[in-house]
């Protein structure tokens, strides 16, 4: 009993000296180690809408209410756009009702329910907005985030293109007569960004900025129509400079084709 | 004794083994414990340090990638590879050359130099060392015979076999001559060399900077550089040693992010904050904490390492602990105490702003915050002074004049007294100049002064009687968010109050107005610039400025007829006031003495006793220079502002003479006077506590009353909950106490939001006694100084309401939601960043005087008449015109005094060229700027060109047409006017003709001109027709 006594203090003390020795050999640290997980750029490969087995919507934007009548718009201050309008004034576009009572210039766009990892390959061809008789041509714009904005100047003046964005960057460029389209794109989701002239004040641009490919604008026969939508529940909004938002919700799935029509109040 | 004890030796029967191993067992506990305490008990920063070299390891390997990822990508964009083969391409092109030349130098020159250096450098060695013969050897013999040998030497002929040649015999020269012209053709190919790569090179450079361009953070090679330095991580102290002022800070020890290269943050080093990289890396060029330290700015205790809390200086008596979160900013204030505004200090500035706007300021006295005040009390004493000197050195000249005169005084000596009596009268004449200068300081003065809250003399033009005893009540509820605090007052008290008020007042007649336009008055309301300081709206419908009250309920309280006077001029005064006299002078007054009842700021004499008088209301509302019709369709708009509801009850008490005693004794009491203009209380003192070092008072001699052991108990019992707790209920420490009313704590309830009053908690926590250095803290002597006493005057009128004075900055414009149309942005007033260098000091000096430019034409802005905004007439004081002045010149670095840029006339050729173009369709310039023609003006949106001489610099006008947006962001002025054309910038559109063949720099042209442009110059302009200005 006695021997285990005294061996188990002999061996604690070994333990305590060969631990104090380890202690003092301390102050080492562990070598940084690197990391070998690598993150992979989020989202993926772009994706584009899927033509052949996708879902649809179309639709159209009846107006309800006489058509008010738009202001005539004073193109005197310069010469160049009065006779531009010589034959037939100038109108504001603000509120465009077609001749079958339908709602021009309204952007469409599914504003919610897309899977949020996905990005959409943005299309390499650009979107014209053509300065043309002292308007912009055409009124409402909607285009990808990233797309190329053509801007032409038809125009025989001098024109400068000035949206005025909350999100992405505000820029305001001259563009003389008869010098090439200038380029932008918007790299940011953005809608009804106001476009206007500083020398023409009555020229008035709507530009829509979309990060998915699913997005119209109404033209004269207020009728829209979004394809490629892979199958599942979503927000379709319509955007009117005047008259503002409305919503739906839509179900679609694979090659299924569903209406939302809208009607405006006027 | 038994035989048993006698068997039972002890020594030999009994074992301490038990008791040894228990002991040896604690021995070792103890060692352990103990080493363990001394590895990294008292020291946690090892496991810090350990901790963030792994964790900086880990996250550079991750952002290596990421960033490779990055780079990839951009190596990958069509402009990088267009660069990149361009690069290549011009690479390839010079090649042949290049490597001709490559090949000439290292197959043939270097060889044959290498060849050719080795007999050449014996030789010359020997000569060498034979010159140094001579050089020490003392006869002339000897040097004789040394030049021999070495003309020898030269004379010898050597065997050399250069590669590719056949040998030949050379002498030294020979060797020498050949050597220098191999080594000069050797370099000339190499220059050549760089000459033919040079287009290759550029384009390298061009390409490198494609991408570090592109990298916004580190690059691969930057983290490849940082992770290796990394490796050699070592586990040990890091301080900081100030040595001058004996500052150790050892935080670095723990917060080794701090001034790393790679911006670390919470959320990359494994959620740990304690690695974060500075959040200001600015803030550090500035105090570079190699010499600022860490504790200085933050508190805490530097040196302590052994515990968190420690370092932190959060334990017990330790006097300055660490600044927490919300208030790190009070670290600014001790050395920047002088500053209204501190840049980069965003929290502070509003403490200070809330303290000087909110009225802290009319009880509690804080050193360079009542600046008027102090500054007439200076004024007042400097001239005291110097007529005093003035009077001695005049004395000390009469002596000498006299002791001059006395005949037993010799010549030379009366010569010296008659020059010093002279020089004496001299000099005193220059006090007369300064005294002048002084006296005229003192008229401005005050003029300066303004009160927090307005003037109380005029309830009885102005208020309706029964709103009085309401607003008293409760003002936070009548008017969210106003100025006037909640006093804890019963209704007795309001009652003596509201009628000493009310009996105090002026008994005034005013004209009888005619009713307005309220529907025009509420447009020019929202225009004008009204909405600049006052909000308007209640609850979520509420917009505009904070500067001034909320008018949403002005019908309420207000007399018709009296609005329409402080619309139209709100400085306007029914009766001066003499601080002389300390009464408000009555047309008696002046009619005593034959005067006609005239006061403003053209008269400011008092006419009894020729002091100056206080003319204006002490309010910093400017004038808009409204047309009388205005000034009543803003009244009878504001007039409409009401609640439908809203019922006052009868207070014909208030005409009871016997409570205007008790009234007077309790506006005393509450200190009313510090932010009211009050009849009979004009001179009173300030009732509160001075603050100026108020977060360096000793802990004990904060009164927590019986709140102490609770705040001790939550960890509150600081300077920090001191502030907070008091603002957050100014009658918290009156909780329990048996007190009577009068002993109670007098401090109103300011209604501040927890971010108020962190802010002003910030400012009082930094109000210290400061324990840093003298040389730290911030007294420029150079143009900061303008900046640091400008700021004070853009506080004081608020002129941020309207302009950007500083980057980054948003104005009310912004906010409301009338200018967020295209149309009305342009309606917005102009950004002032840049001012300085913009506009001409005497300019802007008559501008700030009188913003119309005209004596007659007042109904306008001088140079912005498009704008419905107006930039009103403040009536500044001349030190504060020059204050402002200076302000912008120092903002902008310019030189002073101003001396004006001559541009280079024009010559006829440029003159006709440049009105072509003005008036060409591819310029717009006379589309949007005025031109004088009503109809044009009404829609243009910028300034005339006529104003430009007088006006503007030329260098700014040239960097603005060129990139405007770059200076004012959103501005109508287009971008894109010009490009670049070789080292020119030329116009971008269609050129007129006459610009065939001219050479120098069309932006240039455009400048020079408009710098000469005058109204006639204009007219003739206009007479062409040009530019679709009809």
């Amino acid at each position: 009993m006695r021997k285990f006594w005294i061996g188990s203090g002999l061996v604690s003390a070994l333990v305590a000296a060969a631990f104090t020795l380890a202690s003092c050999g301390g102050g080492s640290t562990e070598a940084p180690k690197t990391a070998d997980s690598g993150a992979a750029p989020a989202g993926g490969p772009a994706a584009t809408p899927d033509m052949d087995n996708g879902g649809t919507i179309t639709g159209k934007v009846t107006f309800d209410g006489t058509a008010p009548k738009m202001a005539i718009l004073d193109t005197s201050a310069n010469p160049v756009c009065a006779k531009a309008h010589a034959s037939s004034p100038l109108r504001s576009e603000e509120v465009v009702v077609n001749p079958n009572g339908t709602l021009k210039n309204v952007f469409v766009w599914v504003s919610a329910g897309l899977p949020a990892d996905k990005t959409w390959q943005v299309p390499s061809t650009p979107v014209e907005i053509d300065q043309n008789g002292c308007e912009y041509k055409p009124h409402v714009i909607a285009l990808m985030a990233g797309q190329n904005l053509s801007i032409k100047n038809s125009d025989p003046t001098n024109h400068n293109i000035h949206p005025q964005p909350s999100v992405n960057q505000e820029f305001n460029e001259s563009q003389a007569p008869g010098t090439p389209p200038i380029d932008k794109t918007f790299p940011r989701q953005e809608i009804m960004i106001p476009v206007k002239c500083n020398v023409h004040n009555w020229m008035r641009s709507y530009i829509n900025v979309v990060s998915s490919p699913f997005f119209a604008v109404t033209g004269d026969d207020g009728t829209f129509s979004i394809k490629g939508l892979p199958p599942g529940t979503y927000t379709l909004e319509i955007v009117h400079e005047k008259y503002g938002k409305q919503d739906q919700q839509i179900t679609v799935g694979a090659k299924e084709s569903k209406t939302a029509d809208f009607t405006v109040k006027g | 004794m038994s035989d048993q004890g006698q068997d039972k030796d002890p020594v030999v029967s009994s074992s301490l083994s038990k008791q040894l191993f228990i002991w040896s067992v604690l021995l070792v506990l103890s060692l352990v414990w103990g080493l363990w305490d001394e590895m990294y008990g008292i020291r946690p920063w090892k496991g810090y340090e350990a901790r963030f070299a792994k964790l900086y390891g880990k996250y550079l390997a991750q952002a290596k990638l990421g960033e490779s990822a990055n780079e990839r990508q951009i190596k990958a964009q069509p402009e990088y590879r267009r660069l990149d083969a361009e690069m290549q391409a011009a690479e390839k092109a010079a090649m042949p050359a290049a490597s001709a030349i490559d090949k000439e130098v290292n197959q043939d020159l270097v060889p044959k130099i290498l060849a050719l250096n080795d007999p050449f450098q014996e030789v010359r060695s020997h000569i060498g060392a034979l010159t140094y013969q001579i050089e020490i050897s003392k006869s002339p013999g000897t040097k004789d015979s040394l030049r021999k040998q070495i003309e020898e030497l030269k004379g010898e002929v050597h065997k050399v076999k250069l590669p590719g040649e056949p040998e030949t015999n050379m002498t030294f020269g020979d060797m020498d001559k050949r050597l220098q012209d191999m080594k000069a053709k050797k370099a000339e190919l190499l220059q050549q060399r760089v000459d033919i790569m040079k287009h290759a090179t550029e384009l390298r450079t061009q390409r490198d900077k494609y991408l570090s361009d592109r990298i916004a953070d580190a690059s691969v090679a930057t983290l490849a550089a940082v992770e290796n330095s990394l490796s050699s991580f070592d586990i040990r102290i890091r301080q900081i040693h100030v040595k001058d002022i004996d500052l150790v800070d050892r935080c670095e020890s723990c917060h080794l992010g701090t001034r790393e290269p790679v911006v670390l943050t919470a959320a990359n080093m494994g959620g740990e904050a304690v690695f974060a990289t500075h959040p200001e890396p600015e803030l550090l060029k500035i105090h570079d904490p190699e010499q600022f330290g860490c504790t200085p700015c933050h508190g805490g205790n530097g040196v302590a390492v052994s515990s968190v809390e420690k370092a932190h200086g959060y334990n017990e008596h330790w006097l300055w602990p660490l600044h927490h979160m919300e208030n790190v900013e009070a670290g600014c204030q001790q050395c920047h105490s002088r500053e209204i505004v501190t840049e980069m200090a965003p929290t502070l500035d509003a403490g200070r702003e809330t303290f000087r706007l909110r009225g802290c300021m009319g009880c509690h006295r804080y050193e360079g915050f009542d600046r008027d005040a102090d500054e007439m009390g200076s004024v007042g004493q400097q001239i005291r002074q110097l007529e005093q000197q003035k009077a001695e050195w005049l004395r000390q000249s009469g002596f000498d004049e006299q002791k001059g005169n006395n005949p037993r005084t010799t010549d030379a000596e009366a010569k010296k007294l008659f020059q010093e009596s002279t020089d004496l009268k001299v000099r005193s004449s220059g006090l007369d100049a300064k005294i002048e200068q002084l006296d005229m300081r003192s008229h401005e003065l005050i003029q300066e002064v303004k009160k927090v809250g307005p003037d109380l003399k005029e309830v009885r033009m102005k208020l309706r009687k029964e709103w009085i005893p309401v607003w008293l009540k409760d003002p936070h509820a009548w008017r969210e968010g106003t100025k006037m605090p909640t006093f804890r007052l019963d209704d007795d008290e309001i009652h003596a109050i509201a009628a000493f008020i009310w009996q105090s007042g002026i008994q005034g007649t005013l004209p009888q107005q005619k009713p307005g336009d309220p529907v025009k008055g509420k447009e020019d309301f929202e225009t004008r610039g009204c909405m600049a300081c006052h909000s308007m709206g209640e609850g979520a419908q509420k917009q505009g400025g904070t500067f001034a009250a909320n008018l949403s309920r002005e019908g309420e309280k207000a007399n018709y007829d009296y609005l329409v006077r402080w619309v139209h001029n709100p400085r306007q005064r029914t009766e001066p006031y003499c601080p002389y006299e300390k009464k408000d002078i009555t047309e008696d007054d002046y009619k005593r003495h034959n005067l006609p009842y005239v006061f403003d700021l053209q008269h400011t004499k008092c006419p009894n006793d020729g002091h100056e008088l206080q003319v204006q209301q002490m309010t910093p509302m400017p004038s808009l220079r409204l047309t009388e019709d205005e000034a009543r369709d803003i009244a009878s708009y504001l007039m409409t502002r009401k609640h439908d509801n809203a019922t006052y009850a009868d207070a014909s008490y208030m005409d009871d003479p016997g409570l205007k005693n008790k009234g007077q004794a309790l506006v005393r009491f509450y200190g009313c006077a510090g932010c009211h203009e009050i009849g009979g209380l004009e001179e009173e003192q300030r009732i509160g506590t001075e603050l100026t070092k108020e977060g360096s008072k000793p802990i004990e001699r904060l009164d927590f009353a019986l709140k102490g052991h609770e705040a001790e108990a939550e960890g509150w019992y600081t300077h920090k909950g001191f502030f907070d707790h008091k603002l957050a209920d100014p009658a918290v420490f009156d909780q329990g106490k048996e007190k009577a009313k009068q002993d109670r704590l007098k401090m109103p309830n300011f209604n501040l939001s927890k971010a108020e009053i962190d802010q002003v908690s910030t400012f009082l926590q930094g109000s210290v006694d400061a324990t840093v250095p003298a040389r730290y803290f911030y007294n420029p002597t150079d143009q900061r100084q303008d900046i640091i006493e400008g700021w004070w005057v853009v506080r004081k009128y608020n002129c941020m309401g309207c302009h950007k004075v500083h980057v980054g900055q948003t104005t009310t414009f912004d906010t409301l939601a009338r200018y967020q149309d295209p149309d009305w942005k342009d309606q917005k007033p102009p950004t002032l960043i840049g001012e300085g260098a913009r506009v001409q000091p005497g300019w802007l000096e008559r501008f700030l005087a009188n913003p119309s430019l005209s004596d007659t034409d007042t109904n306008r802005d001088g140079v912005r008449q498009y704008l419905k905004v107006r930039m009103p007439t403040f009536s500044f004081s001349d030190g504060e015109i020059r204050k402002l002045v200076r302000f912008f010149e120092a903002l902008s670095s310019q030189a002073e005094p101003f001396i004006a840029e001559p541009t280079e006339p024009l010559t006829d050729q440029e003159r006709s060229m440049a009105r072509a173009l003005f008036t060409s369709e591819g310029a717009p310039c006379l589309k949007c700027h005025m031109t004088g023609d009503p109809t044009h003006d009404a829609k243009a949106t910028a300034p005339n060109f006529t104003v430009a001489h007088d006006r503007l610099k030329p260098g700014w006008t040239r960097r603005w047409i060129l990139d405007p947006a770059a200076m004012a962001p959103g501005t109508a002025m287009p971008s894109g006017l010009f490009r670049q054309e070789g080292d020119r910038w030329v116009f971008a559109g269609p050129t007129p003709a006459s610009f065939q063949g001219y050479t120098k720099d069309h932006a240039d042209l455009l400048v020079r001109y408009m710098f000469q442009f005058t109204p006639e110059e204009l007219g003739r302009l206009r007479a062409a027709g040009g530019g679709g200005m009809h």
